[in-house]
């Protein structure tokens, strides 16, 4: 089984490249939303997953990535793929002016803290109506531009789940779990809690900021509602959650599954599934709360770096 | 701005904040008894007073009754609400690590909110029972905000009644300040943390029954009182229970104040960088309180 | 050279004045209550004192965080076990330390090797004995060859066996030229280890001196069981 792995991952992985070729425009919008929520979910988990710090205002840094992206685009006629890349710069550093009072609180105050973020920004965004076009949203010219995205949506994805299992596999990684097992040991064995709090608050920013860059192009038109909904918060939880926070495939795991159900099943009741996923939330902490891959790691004793 | 700002305005607004503030601190209090009793930081707080303030509504649209009539029942209401959720599920993140009780109150609170979607739809209610204000010399307050203001002292006094001179006020301080402690005095500390649920889900109802009469319902009403709660917790102190009554009406000035002299929209902003500040500053809160 | 404390106006410690000199094993007892968690917490700058200075080799270090001043040498294990649950033994001790990795596995695997746990490397820390714990943690404190020590009633649960152990690494550590301070109730261990004694009652120190005069001090005799 173990040989065979790679073999597995470098076939999905060349299938995927060439699915453009052959997929449907539906097929194609469903597997750039795979590779997005990959993204989201994965970039949670370094932060919530491995610190224990929850991150309930993540969404905010999808929402900056995508406005930074679509006044880029619109007003200074920027080419999408440097304006993705602007786009999580300008996540990475609301990451910071944000974790930088924010993580000195002890987990639940953080994660208050983290509740209004969303709020704040929406409020923001409103206010600064000249720039981001407020309430009316904000349109980019036209630009068929699927496939490019497709791809850069999925490098987005490979490159969150490679950056966690690079983190995972590291030492750096095994302090980060120390401040979700133990903060106060950890800063009693000589670790700086606060440094490498911050250090993934900000890396957990980069891929949603680049996320939501890409989406905005691809919808070509967003507007405050469409960007920072708690909706999309509460989906990057509950996926990563399902999947197994604190591994490198859990993320991918819940994403993947979670998105093809929501698609087949919920998607004809839409009112009930964030009910439903809710409803998982509590199921997932109160019955497994390692997730699906967690599980999996404790009765087969698999490495961490699953 | 360029509108001259006068004394009479400024004292309307801060006469206003400590209004809303008293209400802001009963809602809090609830909050505020949850943490201190069981250490767990409800998310589903806001839902909760949602609930208190659709059951008000269905009652006024049903049996046209005054809604002032239905405070008590709304708070029946949701307070075997919160005994149930508490003796279903909450009871058993009571000793887990706070990022699973912090997920399954958030999980709740979701699952609440879409419930109350697909039950209630997202249309916006409204109890038109009283409006008008009551004109004192220069000032002017809205009816429904004195009622609610008079209701939300009168509660929150009973409340502290309740707690200091009553056995099971007793009861709840005391395995609020130690849980294992109370055990050893012979403290039904299971029955306390429901009753403690179901008092802040009372609580909360009561504030929800107030506001409906003032503002709009709807299902995601409860978000922002969640978070504002928590604000009001930070100022007052995790713990401080008459810091969280301080806390409110601290916060119900700031907010009256801010939306005097900045727009509405950023007096949100306000509220949340007056959050990170206090916790940045004095993280026990303003007036001192516990650390988690 | 000396480790010097002296800490005033706190709640729980009250004027409280300390003076370690290397290579020497010291106790702190003291009834319940009487402030000896709240020293060591000062001491690793978890808790700040509001009056007095906390000198380590000549510098002051009662205002650095509680990482700095485990990165100047001082190292502490806890009343309750305090080890990384999830991650496995030798990962406890790989965590604290951030050179080459390599070096770190071998110095991590040789204190395993000393305390016998070699074998149990690889198992997640939660999974082991009480005592086991209490080992990982103490060779986990060891890790960044701490030169002052504080050891939190290391006794607590501890077989008799696996106590000897425990003390005569105590030793060793001793004749290597650390300081060791301890906070123990378990007397015999006290006198039988410690050079000097301290003795705190509500937030003071009533005594000092070495194990054989403390036993028969009055003032530490009614501490215990007088007024």
């Amino acid at each position: 089984m173990k040989r065979l792995a790679p073999v597995l991952l470098v076939l999905a992985l060349i299938a995927l490249a060439f699915y453009p070729a052959v997929g449907t425009g539906y097929g194609l919008r469903a597997m750039l939303q795979v590779f997005m929520w990959i993204a989201l979910a994965g970039s949670w988990n370094l932060i919530s997953g491995l610190t224990g710090y929850v991150s309930f205002g993540h969404v905010a840094f999808f929402g900056a990535g995508a406005y930074t992206a679509a006044i880029l685009i619109a007003s200074s006629g920027w080419s999408w793929p440097f304006a993705a890349l602007a786009g999580g710069v300008a996540a990475g550093v609301l990451a910071l002016g944000i974790g930088w009072p924010c993580l000195r609180l002890k987990g639940p105050y953080f994660a208050i803290a983290m509740l209004g973020l969303n709020e704040v920004l929406r409020a923001l965004v409103s206010y600064f109506e000249g720039l981001t076009g407020g309430g009316n949203g904000l349109s980019m010219p036209t630009l068929d531009a699927t496939v490019p995205v497709y791809y850069a949506m999925g490098l987005t994805a490979i490159g969150v789940t490679v950056g966690s299992r690079l983190i995972i596999g590291s030492r750096f990684g095994l302090r980060l779990m120390t401040i979700r097992e133990d903060e106060m040991a950890a800063e009693a064995m000589g670790i700086p809690t606060f440094r490498h709090k911050l250090l993934a608050f900000l890396l957990s920013a980069i891929g949603p900021g680049i996320a939501g860059a890409l989406a905005a192009r691809d919808q070509g038109y967003i507007e405050p509602l469409s960007v920072f909904p708690l909706a999309t918060t509460i989906t990057m939880i509950v996926m990563t959650l399902f999947g197994g926070k604190g591994t490198v495939w859990g993320p991918v795991l819940g994403a993947t599954v979670l998105f093809v159900a929501q698609e087949m099943v919920w998607a004809r009741y839409p009112y009930i599934h964030p009910l439903l996923f809710g409803a998982i939330i509590v199921a997932v902490v109160l019955a497994m709360p390692r997730g699906i891959l967690g599980l999996l790691q404790t009765k087969y004793r698999l490495p961490r770096t699953i | 701005m360029n509108v001259l700002i006068t004394p009479a305005m400024v004292g309307q607004v801060i006469i206003s904040g400590l209004l809303s503030g008293v209400l802001y601190g009963m809602v809090a209090l609830g909050l505020a008894l949850i943490f201190g009793v069981m250490r767990i930081i409800n998310v589903a707080h806001g839902p909760l007073l949602m609930l208190g303030a659709y059951t008000t509504f269905f009652l006024y649209s049903a049996f046209g009754l005054n809604p002032y009539l239905t405070v008590p029942v709304s708070m029946a209401v949701l307070f075997v609400v919160g005994v149930l959720l508490e003796r279903t599920l909450v009871f058993r993140v009571v000793d887990a690590p706070e990022l699973s009780s912090l997920l399954l109150t958030f999980g709740i609170s979701i699952a609440l909110v879409n419930a109350a979607q697909l039950a209630f739809t997202s249309d916006l209610r409204a109890v038109e029972f009283l409006t008008g204000s009551w004109i004192l010399g220069p000032f002017a307050f809205s009816k429904s905000r004195v009622i609610a203001f008079v209701f939300a002292a009168a509660l929150t006094a009973g409340a502290f009644v309740f707690l200091k001179s009553t056995r099971l006020g007793k009861a709840i301080r005391a395995t609020s300040q130690s849980r294992e402690v109370a055990m050893v005095c012979g403290i039904d500390v299971g029955a306390i943390h429901r009753l403690t649920f179901g008092l802040a889900s009372a609580l909360a109802a009561a504030g929800g029954a107030l506001i409906a009469v003032i503002v709009a319902i709807q299902p995601e009403m409860g978000q922002i009182w969640t978070f504002k709660s928590f604000l009001v917790i930070v100022l007052g102190g995790a713990g401080n229970y008459p810091g969280a009554l301080l806390g409110g009406m601290l916060l119900g000035l700031v907010e009256q104040l801010a939306s005097l002299f900045l727009t509405t929209q950023l007096s949100e902003v306000v509220a949340y960088v007056l959050l990170v500040l206090v916790l940045l500053v004095r993280p026990t809160g303003l007036l001192g309180g516990r650390q988690t | 050279m000396d480790v010097r404390k002296s800490f005033g106006g706190i709640r729980a410690v009250n004027g409280v004045s300390l003076a370690l000199e290397r290579g020497r094993i010291y106790g702190l007892i003291g009834p319940n209550g009487s402030g000896k968690t709240t020293l060591f917490n000062c001491i690793t700058g978890v808790e700040r004192c509001d009056a007095g200075a906390i000198v380590l080799e000549g510098t002051p270090i009662q205002d650095l965080k509680p990482y700095q001043i485990a990165r100047r040498g001082v190292g502490r294990t806890f009343q309750m076990i305090r080890v990384f649950p999830e991650l496995t033994a030798l990962e406890n001790l790989l965590v604290v330390t951030t050179g080459d990795h390599a070096a770190a596995t071998t110095r991590a695997r040789e204190l395993l090797a000393f305390v016998k746990l070699e074998a149990l490397a690889g198992e997640y820390a939660g999974n082991l004995s009480y005592g086991q714990q209490k080992l990982v943690e103490f060779v986990r404190m060891l890790m960044r060859d701490p030169s002052l020590v504080l050891l939190d009633e290391p006794a607590a649960g501890v077989n008799r066996t696996l106590l000897n152990e425990l003390l005569d690494a105590v030793r060793r550590l001793r004749d290597a030229g650390k300081t060791v301070l301890l906070v123990e109730h378990d007397m015999k261990v006290v006198m039988g280890l410690c050079e000097t004694v301290f003795v705190l009652d509500h937030g003071e120190k009533i005594a000092e001196g070495p194990p054989g005069v403390i036993q028969t001090d009055e003032r530490v005799i009614e501490a215990y069981f007088g007024r």
